[in-house]
């Protein structure tokens, strides 16, 4: 907070902007009210911190404000949109000077554009470990990072289930210490179907998950090993297969694990009544040496405008530096990047992690980094489940790698292009005019001009805000790279998709399985959705339904609450293990004496996609029971007092009277609602998240995948977009077509 | 106050000639009733009169005044549509205030005339209802309250008894005429049903096909049908034609004959007729109203004998079905006479009408 | 059929009807509870379980998300209530100018013959079909050069223009059930067609822009990508970016999350009660009968 912006006027402002707002009428003129201006010397550090460690550095930042008297505008962020604001903010000079992320991303940041080098933000290098500073150094050397702290994994232990005195030494005795656990607890849990974890187990065996030379690494002898140890923990009961982080915290947290591997965020979670304590990775036996998880350092990075900043520098010293360090340490209990900080000897729980530190492998920063997650999440899933053996598994995990990351297309020439559009344009204008010299079409324009009137605004704003940001994505299908760099390389992006980039045309993940999936996937949708708020709004308009008002608004709960949250209620209510349906099983079970089996939700295409389904509809059907309950204030009681009279069952009331009388709200509804389904991406990437291995996946996953976790291929996901564009308009065309009334 | 004409007046839709040049000239005060069956274009007219369509071409004037490319809302005008189209979401005073209201009249006057009005209209107690909560007569008298409170040059009316059930309907026809005779605003009225309209209009419109065919007093058009449409659309039950020719047998005798297939033909000396537009051999319709004929007082010079077919009692009078010359014929006669099926009847005809068969014109 | 024997069959039919309903709320519910049953719970033993009862419930989770505050001029400001406003704000703002600019539009679309009507119909369906995967980044340009970046207007004016489509094609279903000689006869009362509109067909339409309102309002009330990217100031953010900060890189606080979205979605029901008043049939009623 700047000073200027404490002073009582100002806020007195901010209020007159919220009555406007509130009034919505003068909208616009919130843009006259001058923005509080961001002073030149103001320093804006982005973050995406919580906790303490987010209080640390708001205490660390006012020391520093206090002390040199620069301000600093320090904001916090959700991760999940971190990134991409980053992304579009820096290059248009409206991102922070200063921001903080892991070093892995560093590669992405400088290919983009988004990172400098930190010049003498660093301070000297003498107080950084050299496998720290390497985390930061680019491939042609050079620091872009100021390391901060270091986070890695490290096994947990509940110390009133295992004597810290006698934790064995290798995982294979952990394991073995099963048999003495508490009825229905594990010797260990850990997010086992992942690859970030999974990589403690690679290093063990001597594997990487990049190779220096940045291919995939997580492949061959020590990777299949690695798999088949895990298989064999997993078979032996000992660890559960399919925890995710979440899980993971409660099973540890509730006894029902007696060590974890996790980082310095479980602890958070812990609090203070769980006994517990942290040591080093264990080694593997089989594997004849100690599991080396991934290190990654936290880095203050600077923006292209923010390394020009002698003051931005200056604070990036600050809070890097050992008094800083020290605070994060005691506070946030965090290990500290530099080497002049040392963990307090009466802390175990700081010390195992500084210690497992020192034998972790620095994760690589390069780009291609990014694209090894989606491959080894896959096979890890795959070889887990048992559908696959690790070597065919791994293949093709390396084979889904080298096709994200296969070359660009070589440039096209623009020319053609250019010409085509030209002469269109001339041909296009050409026609207008003609058309406009037509005194029958002049007639028409004229007799338009009443209803223009009422259009113009609704035209501008849709073009503006709507159409031109959307005519722009689609013209970036063109290209490939980033905005300034990338190139024009014509349709090759529409064609490496509609070839399968040379893979076969119709294996799982190819468009045209996807355009199956995703045609299912609507029409189902469409189905339940209509069916089930179609019938639930026409019962609750009965005449004499108690109670009414209640209902509703009790049904219109899934819509209310935040989805993000409710799809991830429902994809726990799925879990194979824990969930409320095999809760469900288990009561019927003891019920009937029947024996009904868990199921495994995700590992078939038919059950994930049900679980996706179940949840979209959940979702989905408060919207179309609201627009039927609006459509059906429409229908006059007297037509179907009519109808009554004339001998019309009540069946027949509803198929020749209320069905067509509400049909036209319903259709452009209905029409909406299957084109938002087609395109509805969250449901799917938090329930199933594509599992198994991507057959869930619907056509804008994919364009999301390629945008977001294959190397921001933004060409090739707006490829996809277009191309999306393109089905749903000739489906709707199809669908008018097909049923004569269904225009819009 | 102010005389209602209409020049020349064309309607199309796309390709669709809806009016094909029509005259009329409501006289100032007069009550004008159009009157034609659906499709004819007489709502159109109206519809061109209020303001809601545009001419194609013609003129359409208010007294002086040329109206024809002026808005609704400056025609000074006050329109009952056939729905009566309350705005639902007003109350009953609202709607009746709703035209004054966008006028700014000030809130005494409007309160006053409103009041006024639906005291005229024992709307009074209805003032604080909403159309919802309205039967369909309440509704049809807010609909009029809402044209009549706004005191306008021409008042319009689309048909507005359409939907109130018979004895409703006989009453509130009753009362527009007595009310229009009270404040004499030249009004134009549209109706189907020619009971309305013979019994409100000072000056009848009868329309055909986007043309008027006919316009005067109804005692005119009645008695002298100016065509053959006319004569067949007003009148209930409506009147008899046969076909027929012309001969003329001395210099002033002129005879209708009917050919019949089976028998001879029936002739028909024609009595007190123009022969203006008569020629021999012409062929022709004649048409006879079923009230105009009564029993001969000497059957063997009568003009028709029939068999009487189905007989029904309608009151004072008797509606005889039967056929003559093989087509159905209908004639009225007094409930006394207690006609039966089957009867052998000889009728005279008092009153007939000629029309030329080409043309449809009258022969008068 | 009997009299008796009617009544006995709609009774039946009354008790068929409310037991349909109770399987659907049971159905909307039982997720929720999940959520409730997180938000309220001190710890949470993985076990399955078919009851959504929170394990050792308390209010701390709550607490934890709604008592948080910021210092300005060196008072204690609440800041998660000030978030709250923001969200609410931004939503009925959302919705009011949305509604605005698309009930003209689909007013002409439902009255008027014009060139261009169904190549303007199918332009603005075109629009949702197409992803908005590629289309952030230009639209930050955009709103970058307008000078629209970090405020609240300019989140408004996105909201409300992407949901303008929507609107327009909801509100002209609606529109197309209103009889034309209601603004007819408004016209000839001296209104001009504008008048009519706005005195005449808005309010018979009250029902259709009030659920149109609320989809507007919707759509601007859980949406957090393009807010956290438009927006850069902490007093700014609606309430959705303030919630997603809980899920983290490495782990999420799902009860704090939990929490956070039962207290969002309280003002959504408030409001949905409100409307939900609007939906009684007959507003159209005021012609010959109804």
């Amino acid at each position: 907070m700047t000073p200027s912006r404490r002073v009582p006027a100002a806020r007195r402002i901010r209020c007159s902007r919220w009555l406007v707002g509130l009034t919505g009428v003068a909208c616009l003129a919130t843009v006259l009210v001058p923005k509080p201006a961001t002073a030149d010397d103001e320093i804006v550090l982005w973050h995406a911190y919580r906790g303490e460690e987010a209080a640390v550095l708001e205490q660390l930042v006012a020391e520093h404000e206090r002390e040199t008297g620069t301000e600093v505008e320090l904001l916090r962020l959700p991760y999940d949109a971190f990134a991409s604001k980053l992304a579009a903010a820096i290059p248009l000079g409206e991102g922070p000077d200063i921001f903080i992320d892991s070093h892995e991303r560093l590669g992405d940041f400088r290919h983009r554009g988004l990172v400098a080098p930190v010049g003498d933000a660093l301070g000297s290098i003498k107080n950084y470990p050299p496998k720290v500073l390497t985390a930061v150094t680019g491939p042609q050397g050079g620091f872009w990072g100021v390391p901060l702290s270091l986070k890695s994994v490290a096994l947990y232990v509940r110390t009133d289930l295992l004597d810290p005195g006698e934790i064995p030494s290798t995982l294979e005795a952990l394991v073995a210490l099963q048999p003495t656990l508490p009825e229905g607890a594990y010797a260990l849990a850990y997010e086992a179907r992942g690859a970030y974890a999974h990589a403690a187990f690679l290093g063990a065996f001597g594997g990487t998950m990049l190779t220096p030379d940045e291919q995939f690494g997580f492949v061959g002898p020590a990777a299949e090993r690695s798999l088949e140890f895990v298989q064999s923990m997993i078979a032996s009961g000992a660890v559960p297969g399919d925890a995710d982080g979440a899980l993971v915290t409660n099973l540890f947290r509730s006894g029902k694990a007696a060590t974890a591997i996790s980082g310095p965020w479980l602890a958070n979670d812990l609090g203070s009544e769980v006994p517990y304590t942290v040591v080093v990775l264990p080694n593997i036996a089989a594997a004849d040496g100690p599991m080396r998880p991934f290190l990654t350092v936290e880095a203050l990075m600077l923006s292209p405008t923010g390394r020009t900043k002698q003051h931005v520098r200056a604070l990036a010293r600050h809070l890097s530096g050992q008094a800083a360090a020290q605070l994060r340490q005691q506070r946030a209990r965090t290990i500290s990047a530099r080497n002049d900080v040392e963990p307090p000897t009466n802390d175990p729980v700081l010390r195992a992690f500084a210690d497992q530190a020192s034998t972790a492998v620095v994760m690589p920063s390069a780009r291609a980094m990014r694209s090894t997650w989606e491959p080894a999440n896959r096979a890890i899933r795959r070889v887990l489940r048992g559908q696959m053996s690790p070597q065919v598994a791994l293949e093709s995990a390396r084979k889904q790698f080298d096709d994200v990351r296969r070359p660009p297309p070589p440039p096209a020439s623009p020319t053609p292009w250019l010409i085509a559009l030209g002469a269109t344009l001339l041909l296009g204008a050409l026609a207008l005019v003609r058309r406009a010299r037509d005194p029958d079409t002049q007639a028409a324009l004229r007799a338009s001009l009443p209803a223009y009137r009422y259009l113009v605004h609704a035209v501008f704003a849709v073009s503006l805000l709507v159409l031109a940001p959307l005519l722009v994505g689609a013209a970036t299908s063109l290209f490939v790279g980033r905005p300034d760099t990338g190139y024009f390389v014509g349709l090759a992006n529409f064609y490496d998709i509609l070839t399968a980039r040379g893979g076969p045309l119709l294996a799982t993940g190819s468009f045209y399985i996807v355009v199956l999936v995703t045609l299912l996937w609507t029409l189902l949708n469409l189905v339940l959705h209509l069916a089930i708020g179609v019938g639930l709004g026409l019962v609750l308009s009965r005449p004499a339904m108690r109670l009414r008002g209640l209902y509703r608004v009790l049904l219109i709960l899934p819509w209310a609450v935040p989805s993000y949250v409710t799809a991830l209620a429902w994809r726990g209510m799925f879990h194979r293990q824990f969930g409320a349906v095999t809760g469900l099983i288990h009561q019927l079970n003891a019920w009937f004496g029947t024996t009904l089996e868990p199921i495994d939700w995700f590992a078939r295409f038919s059950t994930a996609f049900t679980a996706n389904v179940a949840t979209n509809v959940w979702l989905g059907f408060p919207f179309m029971m609201v627009v039927t309950l609006g459509a059906l204030t429409a229908v006059p009681r007297d037509a179907l007092e009519a109808a009554e009279v004339d001998g019309a069952s009540r069946w027949q009331r509803l198929r020749f009277v209320t069905l067509p009388m509400i049909r036209p709200a319903l259709v452009p509804a209905a029409m909406l609602g299957a084109i938002w389904t087609f395109n509805m991406f969250n449901v799917v990437f938090l329930v199933s998240g594509g599992e198994p291995d991507g057959t869930t996946d619907i056509l804008v996953s994919e364009a999301y995948r390629w945008a977001f976790t294959r190397e921001a291929q933004y060409g090739y996901a707006a490829a996809y977009a277009v191309l999306i564009f393109v089905l749903l308009a000739g489906l709707t065309r199809l669908t008018e077509r097909v049923g004569k009334g269904a225009q819009l | 106050m102010v005389a209602v004409s209409v020049n020349n007046l064309h309607k199309q839709f796309g390709r669709t000639q809806v009016l094909k040049g029509v005259d009329l000239h409501v006289p100032d005060g007069a009550f004008a009733v159009l009157v034609g069956p659906s499709g004819c274009g007489k709502s159109t007219l109206l519809r061109l009169l209020s303001g809601l369509e545009t001419a194609t071409s013609g003129e359409i004037r208010f007294g002086d005044r040329p109206v024809t490319s002026l808005a609704p809302r400056d025609r000074d005008i006050a329109m009952v549509f056939q729905s009566y189209a309350l705005y639902p979401h007003l109350t009953v005073y609202e709607n009746l205030a709703f035209g004054l209201r966008l006028r700014k009249e000030p809130r005494s006057i409007i309160d006053q005339r409103v009041c006024e009005v639906a005291e005229m209209l024992g709307l009074t107690p209805l003032l604080k209802r909403r159309p919802k909560a309205l039967s369909g007569g309440q509704r049809q008298r807010v609909a009029m309250g809402r044209a009549i409170v706004r005191r306008p040059q021409v008042f319009l009316f689309d048909e507005p008894l359409s939907n109130l059930d018979a004895a409703l309907r006989a009453q509130v026809r009753v009362e527009i005429r007595r009310r229009h005779e009270a404040m004499r605003t030249t009004s134009v009225y549209v109706t189907h049903d020619q009971v309305e309209a013979m019994t409100l209009a000072d000056v009848m419109f009868v329309l055909n096909a986007g043309c008027v065919e006919q316009s005067g007093t109804p005692a005119e058009v009645y008695r002298h049908p100016a065509t053959r449409f006319v004569a067949g659309f007003l009148g209930s039950p409506s009147m008899n034609f046969l076909a027929a020719h012309l001969e003329k047998r001395s210099n002033d005798t002129w005879e209708v004959v009917v050919d019949t297939q089976n028998s001879p033909p029936i002739r028909i000396v024609l009595e007190d007729y123009p022969t203006a537009n008569l020629r021999d051999g012409l062929a022709i319709e004649l048409g006879v109203r079923p009230h105009d004929m009564t029993l001969a007082p000497d059957p063997e010079i009568a003009d028709l004998r029939l068999t009487a077919g189905l007989c029904e009692l309608l009151g004072p009078e008797i509606q005889v079905h039967t056929q003559v010359a093989e087509q159905p014929f209908t004639l009225c006669l007094e409930a006394e006479l207690n006609t039966r099926r089957g009867e052998l009847l000889a009728v005279d005809i008092d009153h007939l009408h000629l029309f030329d068969a080409a043309t449809g014109a009258s022969l008068r | 059929m009997t009299e008796s024997n009617a009544r006995s069959s709609s009774a039946l039919e009354s008790i068929l009807a409310h037991a349909v309903i109770l399987l659907a709320v049971g159905f909307a519910l039982y997720p929720i509870l999940w959520v409730v049953s997180l938000a309220l719970s001190g710890t949470s033993d993985p076990s399955p379980q078919v009851l959504p009862l929170p394990q050792e419930p308390t209010l701390s989770n709550l607490r934890e998300v709604a008592w948080t505050s910021q210092t300005v001029d060196g008072a204690e400001v609440w800041l998660f209530g000030h978030q709250l406003l923001n969200s609410v704000v931004v939503s009925l703002a959302t919705a009011m100018v949305g509604i605005a600019i698309a009930t003209p539009a689909a007013y002409a679309l439902a009255r008027f013959e014009f060139v261009g009507k169904s190549a303007g119909l199918r332009t603005l369906l075109a629009t949702q079909m197409f992803p908005a995967v590629a289309s952030a980044i230009p639209l930050y340009i955009l709103l970058d050069a307008l000078g629209l970046l970090n405020s609240r207007t300019g989140l408004i004016l996105c909201y409300a223009t992407t949901t303008v489509p929507f609107c327009i094609f909801q509100l002209r279903g609606a529109f197309e059930t209103i009889p034309v000689d209601l603004e007819e006869a408004a016209m000839v009362d001296g209104a001009t067609r504008f008048g009519a509109f706005v005195r005449v067909v808005l309010p018979a339409a009250r029902p259709a822009i009030a659920v149109t309102g609320l989809f507007a309002f919707m759509h601007a009330y859980n949406e957090f990508i393009l807010a956290a990217t438009l927006l850069s100031r902490e007093d700014m953010f609606t309430l959705p970016v303030v919630l997603q900060r809980f899920i983290g890189e490495y782990n999420a606080q799902w009860e704090l999350f939990a929490a956070g979205s039962l207290i969002v979605s309280i003002p959504v029901m408030a409001l949905f009660y409100v409307v939900q008043r609007h939906l009684v049939a007959g507003l159209t009623a005021g012609g010959v009968k109804g």
